[in-house]
């Protein structure tokens, strides 16, 4: 059968759109979020074949799924996130907790658990974390003794606990991450194994629709068959070959929800008037609260549609790329939600919008699948290699090509990109000189300024070809208004606080000649006609949401 | 038992707003939905053949994106689309519309029923599915809320003024469909748009259907749509206070002095 086409990913959204307006409404979000409480009978509903079978999107076709590329995944994610992300969460958790079987798994085991999974309507939960093992699972401490008959390992007995499991407490099957003799294995455990207890339900700032539980194993036997791959040792391989596809979820999240967020601003500001005129025809309220989070939004869009392209050519992989987007996307998502509220006033802080809810549900965005710090170190470490290993010349290779796209389309912002990029090779060779990133938080920063960087240059170098993202309301003039504000606020950003960083943790370099250096200057330059581009993203803004 | 379902992709007349000082439709980041009569209309043809087994076959006219509509019907449980595009059809008025897609219907060659929505949500005229009707040469009953069929036969409820109609009628016959005002729009589920993809969807030109090309388009066209504009807001009314005589008096007053009576 032939992969999904752009046709069937649409028709896919829409039926999920249809279903939670008919079956989600915002007063059921309100009370189980009131009552911190899972809605267990929507997710079965939304895993039932008939209705809409979204787990079997994560099922390959021959275990008779759907086997969904990353590119419908993510979208489906985002569009779970405007619904609710608790809800997400749920959904998600069945995805995550599947993939150890997807990477790692037998071609019997995936027969077997996929098609428990897919025709069961199974909800799944993936433990891997622990008290003392977030981010940083080598401190991992449960263990997964060998039990041995007739000289041969028949099984495990797995002792431990787990902590902030998604669907932990409602969850059918498990994949959980044990310490075996052979090293960090994944296994899988069924509810109802003896000796195998859930928590009870935690009591979150957000994602209150989202069961979250920790796990007690005390002695619990499962069989060698149930060591995923059949083979100690490969746990940290199969955990870290998702990462890439996973926190492209999360980004789609981190979308989601702040898309949401904004938009029930941008209809609530349609209608308020305040002194004499609508709140969304007042420039100062567009600029400062609404239209930067539009542009940012269709950034991370085409970064998160680009990153989905190519991990769809290559399987697996992409852990920086895959970073960079949920970085972005969520720390986008989060800052967008909080100025919904800000944009609505006292109505957006109280309970009876939904604003609120979003604004507690997307901070976990920037915390699960890797806190933004976690993923600034993971940039980090991934681009300084490649500085190092080109001399230098990673960036400024990449700051060419960009000239070269500003020959051809002055229009989509490649100017600044080029300087930006020239800024960012600056900044780090200068860190490599003075050895810089001996300091913890210049790391952390350099991740954050070339996710920036990144960013922008992919959606620059989108609407250059005229590509505008599945899933965008914008025609590609607007996007091309939208890549010029975007690179020239990166650029910005990237030769600032690269001097901010650089002069702040080595003081005997000379101001002048760094910023000269940054070319400050030139990138100063680029804001000329800036307000004016973002005034017409408002406009657009106002045309598209129309109340 | 053979059944053609007529559907259009509209644009989500919950968003689209008049522009009042171009008099055009500001269609920007508007969605495309399938008209909801259509919806309700196909649905009761899958009613239909699941009763009885009957082919279903979807038709729409429209640029290439309304094949999304052709997909939701044949992920819905419809057997097969035609969708017919092509320049020659652009600004083809409801007269110029029923033309073409009743040379499509006999393209497709067979059929017993005929089912349309009762108008479409974007132009409201109604008109389309009896001018199918009357391009056929066939029988028509509108505004049905209900449908059933038997053999050679169907059964329909008829919305009328203060009440309902039941009618029987002989096939081949084209029916348009009403819905109630509390229908939920069915979707498909994952898996039924995933297989739809290896679902049949002939595409069709003007000259595929052996249309003349002067009955399509403008050419083809009576009428011309003069302009478009919002319905002007309603004037706030007058309240008045006051015994019933004076009242009554100051009504006539005003009658007067409007000229509704002398």
């Amino acid at each position: 059968m032939a992969k999904n086409d752009l046709t069937t990913r649409n028709l896919m959204l829409d039926s999920l759109k249809q279903y939670a307006k008919n079956r989600i409404s915002f007063n059921l979000i309100r009370e189980h979020d009131a009552k911190n409480e899972i809605p267990l009978d929507i997710l079965k509903e939304m895993y039932d074949h008939n209705v809409l079978g979204v787990h079997l999107l994560l099922i390959p076709e021959e275990y008779g799924g759907l086997g969904g590329q990353t590119t419908e995944i993510y979208r489906v994610c985002e569009q779970l996130a405007r619904i609710d992300l608790g809800i997400a969460t749920g959904v998600f958790a069945t995805f995550l907790g599947s993939d150890p079987i997807n990477v790692g798994g037998t071609p019997e085991q995936k027969a077997k658990w996929f098609q428990k999974i897919a025709h069961e309507n199974k909800l799944v939960a993936y433990g891997a974390t622990e008290a003392d093992a977030g981010s940083d699972l080598v401190s991992l401490r449960t263990r997964a003794e060998h039990v041995i008959k007739d000289g041969k390992v028949v099984g495990y007995k797995i002792t431990g606990s787990k902590m902030w499991i998604s669907n932990g407490g409602v969850a059918d099957i498990y994949t959980v991450l044990a310490l075996a003799p052979g090293g960090p294995s994944w296994f899988i455990v069924e509810k109802g194994t003896p000796g195998f207890t859930q928590d009870v339900h935690e009591d979150k700032h957000g994602i209150r629709l989202s069961n979250t539980a920790g796990l007690a194993f005390d002695d619990v036997y499962v069989p060698a068959e149930n060591l995923i791959g059949l083979k100690e040792g490969q746990g940290f391989l199969q955990a870290q070959a998702v990462f890439g596809y996973t926190r492209l979820m999360v980004a789609a999240f981190g979308l989601g929800g702040g898309e949401e967020a904004v938009e029930t601003a941008l209809q609530y500001a349609q209608q308020r008037i305040q002194a004499g005129g609508p709140l969304a025809e007042k420039q100062g309220f567009m600029l400062k609260l609404i239209t930067p989070h539009y542009v940012r939004f269709e950034a991370a869009r085409a970064y998160i549609d680009w990153t989905a392209k190519q991990l769809e050519v290559n399987n697996h992989g992409l852990a920086t790329e895959g970073a960079i987007a949920k970085l972005y996307a969520t720390e986008s998502g989060n800052k967008a939600a909080e100025d919904a509220i800000q944009a609505m006033g006292g109505f957006g802080y109280t309970k009876e919008f939904s604003v609120e809810k979003i604004k507690r549900d997307v901070k976990i965005t920037c915390i699960y699948e890797g806190t933004s710090e976690v993923l600034e170190m993971t940039i980090f470490r991934g681009r300084w290699q490649e500085h190092l290993k080109s001399r230098g010349q990673y960036y400024l290779n990449q700051a060419a090509e960009f000239d070269a796209i500003h020959a051809q389309n002055p229009n989509v912002g490649a100017d600044s990109v080029a300087l930006g990029f020239r800024a960012l090779a600056r900044v780090l060779d200068e860190c490599r000189a003075n050895k810089l990133t001996r300091h913890q938080y210049v790391t952390f920063m350099l991740g954050d300024l070339i996710s920036e960087m990144e960013v922008a240059a992919v959606f620059t170098r989108q609407c250059a070809n005229k590509v505008v993202t599945e899933g965008s309301r914008f025609d590609i003039n607007s996007l091309c208004t939208m890549a010029r504000v975007n690179a020239r606020q990166s650029a910005f950003k990237t030769a600032s606080d690269g001097l901010r960083l650089i002069l702040g943790t080595c003081p005997t370099i000379n101001t002048a000649e760094l910023s000269q250096g940054v070319n400050l200057v030139g990138i100063e330059d680029k804001m000329r006609g800036l307000i004016d581009d973002m005034d017409v993203v408002s406009a657009k803004l106002r045309e598209i949401f129309k109340k | 038992m053979n059944i053609i379902v007529c559907i259009k992709q509209v644009p989500d007349s919950t968003q689209v707003k008049v522009d009042p000082k171009t008099g055009t439709l500001v269609r920007a980041g508007v969605p495309s939905i399938l008209n909801p009569y259509d919806h309700f209309a196909l649905e009761r043809a899958l009613d239909i053949k699941a009763k009885t087994g009957a082919k279903v076959t979807v038709l729409s006219m429209g640029p290439a994106q309304a094949t999304a509509v052709l997909r939701l019907a044949l992920a819905l449980g419809a057997d097969e689309g035609v969708l017919l595009s092509d320049r020659a059809f652009a600004g083809s008025d409801t007269w110029a519309t029923s033309y073409a897609l009743a040379t499509a219907v006999k393209k497709i060659g067979q059929y017993d029923l005929i089912l349309c929505g009762q108008m479409a949500i974007d132009g409201d005229t109604a008109q389309t599915g009896p001018g199918i009707a009357f391009h056929l040469g066939i029988p028509q009953i509108t505004f049905c809320e209900s449908i059933d069929a038997n053999g050679n036969q169907i059964v329909v409820k008829k919305l009328i003024e203060g009440g309902h109609q039941i009618l029987e009628a002989d096939l081949p016959v084209l029916v348009t469909m009403t819905m109630p005002h509390d229908y939920v729009a069915k979707y498909p589920s994952f898996m039924a748009a995933h297989k739809a993809q290896d679902k049949v969807t002939h595409t069709w030109t003007a000259a595929d259907i052996g249309a003349d090309p002067h009955k399509l388009g403008l050419e083809g066209s009576p009428t011309r749509v003069d302009r478009i504009f919002p319905p002007p807001a309603r004037q706030k009314g007058e309240m008045f206070s006051g015994s019933a005589v004076e009242l009554a008096d100051k009504f006539v007053e005003i009658l007067k002095k409007e000229s509704v009576i002398k």
